[in-house]
């Protein structure tokens, strides 16, 4: 019987019940859903990576490595499998399209993950070539693949279609943020392959390693071993697994900002509703006890309530975190545009399931808790409806400013501080709103103001013309000079043990340039090096000197930091080549930026590949989208939290003041008179929440800026729009809700409202 | 002159098929300036009388004159209008705001009432002068009685409609209240309409209308009512 009455209770209250459940399945579901999202991404990129033998170590030497470098490294300790490897970019002939080719000198690190067609064969005459360039081009098993590499053309049959972990993220360089399978894939071949498309010697510039040994004893073997330095890139260094990485990173942060936010809310929301409910109920749980029910059995039908919503809530909510995990977690959803990989399984953390059995014990323990305290004292005294807090006078009524004040302001005033709880509520309500908006409009202000940077102030050529490990100075000078270009030398150093990137740069036509940590522009001067400012926040200051040591070479260069550069993509120190030769840094000139089309360049066996300024901007595009569905998902989360937690407290509070506002109107107060007065406290408390929310939002920006720095080093940025979005959003939203609460005023019942005690 | 004129009036409550004629076919005429008190046992409509007259419900049938004006027919609205300039209301449970202060409950009318009469004075002559800062919750229920006597007659009102006034007082509270009640009406010439299941009010009254059924079943005129001091209660 009393179940009934709890189904009928939940029917009464049926914009409460369905605000608790929605806010309660959106806590569960986002939390359930972004826990997933970083879970499933570790487990399935671990899964994929250990089946296709992921390196744990890279060593590399422009010199190239010798038969007896591989045996040397195989005999090392700790040392489970290694092979000679060269990975290079090589043109498609007759298109502007490059690949990135790969051979192993032994087939058992870093493998392939065979899609459909051939399994690995070194005997093979045939490319593999990745699965996804092969669907954006439109190449099928069998079509043959003609590619240039140093002048030489290479054809072979595309016999199976593949992914790998090595090329998990498959980029072209540094400055490619987000994979284009349209224009730049991969593709295995094997070494017999090239070894006659090349002439019968293959150089070997880079050896993959599985092993166990930490980095510095990888180092320190590796020293040994061959008697030099070498550079050494562990995987946390390399571009798949440390994407991964900070992905997976990315997505625990996440997890402990949004969802947080929305099951808090969602708790709130359980709190303040349920005891509103409990206080209405007050005199039934007095029948029900006067009609000899023990006060454990009411509790127990109270805690039904919990549980009840306890459970729709958490089934819906599993639903829906499963519905945003499938949305991003998707080979063609958000993280399927970025990683490259064969399965997409979503998992669960285990300690999500003791989460979900956490908060419906929880909402138990609430309902419990809210009829418990009804249920104080004799029978009688739970007969008397709730008699809410006294009231008592305000500080400001004191003050000759109350008289002043209009009948309506007082009454607002006066309801805002007798129900705390409900003006908190809607404040938090509020304020959510605006953090949400601001925060997703303002990453998007960010990103784009980042873009437009990189288009119109840094990128200031049409090519980059990158050159092979063999080209001399002298060649490459002569190329840039001859297009009136620029050029950049670049390699790996050693500074403190951390492998960092050196960029040499000869600017002599302002293709490039540079931006202080402003996002102003700024020309190098060559008295001294500069540092990117995801080095400058490893404590090194403008003034301080640094010692760098290229890898392959014993020397060290002392160096002086005379500023701080926003580097996009990587970690750099950066110089003109004045400083350099000042300081005697050797280098080689490893690209060329001009101002002319590759079409219309000459063809040099130096030059191994050419990326336009085009191409690297369109690289962004899919990002742009990511970036704008995500927004997206964020401006409807905030408008869905503002209207649920919104309208459950006006309807709430209406139900609350019914007496109040019946008495109003039997004076003779207008229908929209009283709307006036309830709206009015509505845009009071909007215009506060608004006021904290707006500075809370660009915190929370800050902070997620903060987090995502060791991956971009963006500089916040809003534009007024967001503000103008945010502000008008949140409000009207506020708005909304409460003209739509207050049109119940013509409901009520002013007859049945005066009847009872009161 | 008649002030309250009610012309085959009927309120009929629907719920489903089933209908409650909750009164039917009355017709009706008040004095201005007169005590009446309508009698009848619970259910018998004197409350939907009183509602009707109040302009808190619409007949479903017949007309509503007050003081010249048609009542039956105003939207939401104009009842609105109507109950702040011609009504006054003192309920059985007192009815005041529990957020506003004493003064402020009574004050609270200027904002729509017309003619509204200075609320310290009002709240000097039911003697609570001393209370005007206290919230309602603070104040015995006859005190609360008298602030919405002082209410009710603050709006300056034409009629005075009462609800079971002194139901939830003890007796001798209510006789104060009922006193305070008569006297103030009498002072300011207002027409007084209490709606009751005492007899004993109703000894008092200028004239004592008996309902049942949803039909009046007598109206008739005391020519000589009695004092609040001569009732046995």
């Amino acid at each position: 019987m009393l179940l009934r009455k709890l189904f009928r209770t939940a029917w009464k209250y049926k914009a409460q019940f369905i605000s608790m459940i929605i806010m309660v399945a959106i806590g569960i579901g986002v939390f359930i859903g972004f826990n997933m999202e970083w879970y499933s991404l570790k487990k399935d990129i671990g899964a994929f990576l250990s089946e296709t033998n992921y390196a744990d170590y890279r060593l590399f030497s422009d010199q190239g490595f010798l038969a007896d470098d591989i045996d040397a490294i195989k005999d090392i300790d700790g040392v489970k499998q290694a092979t000679r490897v060269v990975s290079v970019n090589v043109d498609v002939k007759d298109e502007n399209k490059s690949l990135a080719l790969f051979v192993l000198e032994e087939y058992t690190v870093s493998t392939m993950y065979v899609m459909d067609g051939a399994d690995y064969d070194e005997k093979s005459d045939g490319f593999w070539l990745s699965d996804k360039y092969a669907a954006a081009n439109n190449i099928k098993l069998g079509d043959t693949l003609t590619v240039t590499y140093r002048n030489e053309e290479i054809s072979g049959e595309v016999v199976g279609l593949v992914k790998s972990g090595e090329f998990m993220i498959c980029v072209a360089d540094g400055n490619q943020l987000m994979p284009d399978f349209s224009s730049f894939g991969f593709l295995y071949a094997s070494p017999e392959k090239i070894k006659s498309a090349l002439g019968g010697f293959i150089f070997y510039p880079q050896i993959n390693v599985i092993s166990d040994l930490n980095k510095e004893q990888m180092e320190e073997s590796v020293k040994s071993a061959l008697g030099k330095t070498t550079l050494v890139l562990s995987k946390n260094e390399h571009v798949s697994y440390a994407a991964a990485q900070s992905e997976i990173e990315e997505g625990q942060t996440m997890v402990s900002v949004l969802p947080v936010l929305f099951l808090l809310i969602g708790v709130l929301t359980m709190i303040t509703t349920m005891h509103r409910i409990t206080s209405n109920e007050k005199t039934q749980i007095g029948t029900l006890k006067a009609l000899g029910f023990k006060n454990e059995r009411i509790l127990r039908h109270y805690t039904a309530y919990g549980l009840f919503i306890g459970i729709v809530g958490a089934i819906l909510g599993v639903a829906l975190g499963c519905g945003i995990c499938a949305f991003i977690i998707n080979p063609n959803g958000m993280q399927g545009t970025y990683f490259d990989m064969p399965s997409w399984e979503l998992h669960a953390p285990w300690w999500t399931w003791l989460l979900l059995v956490g908060v419906i014990t929880f909402l138990m323990l609430i309902s419990f808790l809210s009829v418990k305290k009804m249920l104080k004292g004799t029978a009688a005294d739970a007969l008397r409806p709730f008699t809410p807090k006294r009231v008592k006078p305000l500080a400001v009524e004191k003050t000759r400013l109350w008289e002043r004040m209009s009948f309506a302001t007082k009454w607002n005033l006066r309801d805002v501080f007798r129900h705390k709880t409900r003006s908190i509520m809607t404040l938090v309500g509020i304020i959510g709103c605006m953090v949400l908006l601001v925060g997703g409009l303002g990453i998007r202000d960010t990103m784009s103001s980042m873009l437009d940077t990189l288009d119109n102030q840094i990128l200031n050529y049409e090519t980059k013309v990158n050159f092979t490990e063999t080209v001399t100075n002298e060649q490459a000078i002569a190329f840039a000079e001859k297009y009136n270009g620029d050029y950049l030398a670049s390699q790996s150093v050693q500074v403190n043990g951390d492998p960092i990137i050196l960029e040499v740069y000869s600017i002599k036509h302002d293709t490039v340039r540079f931006t202080d940590i402003n996002n102003k522009a700024i020309s190098l001067e060559g008295n001294g090096a500069y540092i990117s400012l995801r080095i400058a926040d490893k404590g090194i200051k403008i003034g301080d000197t640094i010692s760098i040591s290229p890898y392959g070479s014993e020397e060290y260069y002392e160096i002086k930091v005379v500023g701080i550069l926003r580097s996009f993509q990587s970690e750099s120190i950066m110089m003109r080549v004045e400083y350099a030769d000042s300081v005697g840094i050797p280098y080689t000139v490893s690209s060329v930026f001009v101002n002319a089309q590759p079409s219309s360049l000459e063809s040099a066996d130096f030059v191994s590949g050419t990326q336009t300024k085009s191409a690297i901007m369109d690289s962004y595009n899919s990002f742009v989208e990511i970036l704008n569905t995500m927004v997206l998902m964020i401006i409807i989360a905030a408008v869905v939290l503002g209207v649920v937690v919104l309208y459950n407290l006006g309807v709430m509070s209406y139900v609350e003041r019914y007496r109040e506002l019946a008495t109003l109107k039997v004076v003779g107060f207008k229908n929209k008179h009283i709307g006036r007065i309830l709206i009015g406290q509505n845009i009071w408390l909007s215009v506060l929440g608004i006021i904290i929310g707006l500075p809370a939002g660009v915190g929370v920006l800050y902070l997620l800026i903060t987090m995502l720095a060791s991956e971009y080093e963006l500089k916040m940025t809003l534009g007024i729009a967001t503000y103008c979005i945010s502000i008008l959003l949140t409000f009207g939203v506020s708005l909304v809700v409460s003209l739509f609460v207050s049109r119940k005023n013509k409901k009520i019942d002013m007859v049945e409202a005066l009847k009872g005690a009161e | 002159m008649s002030i309250v004129t009610f012309e085959k009036v009927s309120r009929v409550y629907k719920s489903g098929d089933h209908e409650l004629k909750a009164l039917d076919n009355v017709d009706l005429l008040l004095e201005e300036g007169k005590f009446v008190v309508i009698l009848g046992p619970s259910g018998a409509g004197k409350s939907t009388l009183l509602n009707l007259l109040g302009g808190l419900d619409s007949p479903t049938g017949g007309k509503i004159t007050v003081d010249g004006k048609d009542i039956s027919t105003l939207n939401d609205n104009e009842l609105a209008e109507y109950r702040a300039a011609k009504v006054g209301f003192v309920f059985q449970f007192y009815n005041l705001v529990p957020t506003l202060t004493v003064y402020e409950n009574v004050a609270l009318l200027k904002e729509i009432a017309p003619d509204a009469l200075d609320p310290k004075k009002m709240l000097e002559e039911v003697g609570l002068a001393d209370h005007m800062k206290n919230f309602p919750a603070q104040l015995s229920g006859g005190e609360q009685q008298r602030v919405s006597i002082a209410r009710a007659l603050a709006k300056n009102p034409k009629i005075l409609l009462c609800d079971e006034p002194t139901g939830a007082l003890d007796s001798e509270t209510g006789v104060l209240v009922l006193k305070l009640l008569l006297s103030m009406a009498r002072n300011y010439g207002k027409t007084i309409v209490i709606v009751t299941h005492n007899q004993n009010i109703a000894k008092m009254a200028d004239v004592v209308i008996r309902v049942k059924n949803g039909k009046i079943q007598s109206c008739e005129e005391q020519i000589k009512p009695m004092d609040a001091d001569e009732v046995e209660w």
